[in-house]
């Protein structure tokens, strides 16, 4: 799943969330594959951002999940000792590991008992 | 430089873009209790500029209003006075952030967008007020920057050389946080306490005694928004947790998780936002 601002959307992609205007109304629902012609409308009607299946684009300044699973401990190095912050930092992490490969990847990695 | 050099010198700040006349005309009229939103609305929108700057930022999503604001008016009644006040104050202000540092700039975005979301879970009455004490709360490190360049970047050298966090390098430095001199010029400015306490008390929500709240909500959003990581505040550290500040506001492992997801949806409209300020610039 990837959240894109709509200038980066193609045809072919396919929805993982409906497309919803700034005023709230759903435009259309998941699993929706995008055309070039869906796309223009969905631009007309104001929408800006995108969820879409996979990992399709590689935005500006992205970082792979583990360059940003690194930046994400290293951000925490002075506060470890908290339990609380230790575990809002587990949180982002299997948040971020489940956006990029699914809830499967946390569940696994639980079971074999790996540091995510 | 000394604490008391210092707070003369921001009695006199130059660098910074002065408070548009028209807010003192506005204090003014909100002494007076015939005035209506819409008198209000009016005199904003003869001032065509920042009419538009204040429905771009009302309408941005870390408001996270479902409909579009078209009208002052409409702004005024949904955001309330404080609100529209604060960005008539800072709007000029964060021109300066977005021109000098967008970092800054994203990470009281992302701040103001992690607040709103907590002060909404939590019922809070008027949670827009919440997220705009988010997005001014680093005001003391624009002022920092804007009128002492170079022990700015003092400052932000040796928080590099020495692994320091930045408002431990300020105190050394110029004998003050940040979060203090931001405190003392939104007193300055008679921005409402609701949104004064929250920026001088970020970093110690447990020494304030009103707004606790706020305050600490303020003090957890700066702390996952640069747990996150979106933006910057000058050095990449998560800060200290203060307790009682978490006490008043703790939450469990699924509101954590939900608050994450909303959270990392509003800033991907957030990186749009900000894209389109690049693209403006």
């Amino acid at each position: 799943m990837q959240r894109i601002p709509i200038k980066y959307a193609v045809p072919g992609m396919k929805l993982e969330k409906e497309a919803v205007t700034p005023e709230g109304q759903v435009l259309c629902g998941p699993d929706s594959e995008l055309t070039a012609e869906l796309i223009e409308r969905l631009k007309k009607q104001g929408v800006t951002v995108l969820t879409v299946q996979g990992r399709p684009v590689v935005l500006p300044g992205d970082k792979s999940l583990g360059t940003r699973l690194k930046e994400l401990e290293h951000r925490f190095s002075k506060v470890n000792n908290d339990p609380v912050l230790k575990a809002i930092k587990k949180l982002i992490a299997e948040f971020w590991i489940v956006q990029e490969r699914g809830p499967e990847a946390v569940a696994s990695a639980k079971r074999t008992g790996g540091q995510n | 430089m000394t604490r008391e050099e210092l707070i003369s010198r921001l009695d006199n700040v130059q660098s910074l873009p002065t408070i548009p006349p028209i807010v003192s005309r506005l204090n003014e009229m909100v002494q007076d209790e015939d005035t209506t939103a819409a008198r209000l609305g009016k005199v904003i929108e003869k001032d065509q500029v920042l009419t538009a700057k204040l429905l771009k930022m009302v309408n941005s999503s870390f408001y996270g209003f479902p409909q579009r604001i078209s009208t002052i008016n409409n702004a005024l009644v949904l955001l309330g006075f404080n609100v529209i006040k604060t960005l008539i104050v800072t709007s000029s202000i964060f021109e300066v952030m977005q021109a000098s540092d967008i970092r800054l700039f994203e990470h009281s975005l992302g701040c103001a967008t992690a607040a709103g979301i907590i002060a909404r879970r939590r019922g809070i009455k008027n949670p827009e007020e919440v997220s705009t004490a988010g997005l001014i709360h680093d005001l003391g490190k624009i002022v920092l920057r804007a009128e002492l360049p170079k022990e700015y970047d003092r400052i932000l050298a040796n928080s590099r050389e020495r692994e320091l966090p930045v408002r431990d390098v300020e105190l050394e430095i110029v004998g003050m946080t940040h979060s203090e001199i931001g405190g003392i010029l939104a007193t300055q400015w008679n921005l409402p306490d609701s949104l004064v306490i929250p920026v001088k008390y970020h970093h110690r929500p447990a020494k304030c005694k009103d707004h606790q709240e706020i305050t600490a909500i303020i003090h957890f959003s700066d702390i996952l928004i640069r747990a996150v990581g979106f933006g910057s505040g000058g050095d990449p550290w998560v800060p200290p947790l203060d307790h009682k500040a978490w006490d008043i506001i703790k939450f469990g492992k699924s509101d954590a998780r939900e608050i994450l997801e909303e959270l990392d949806e509003k800033l991907a409209e957030l990186a749009n936002f900000t894209g389109e300020i690049d693209q403006e610039q």
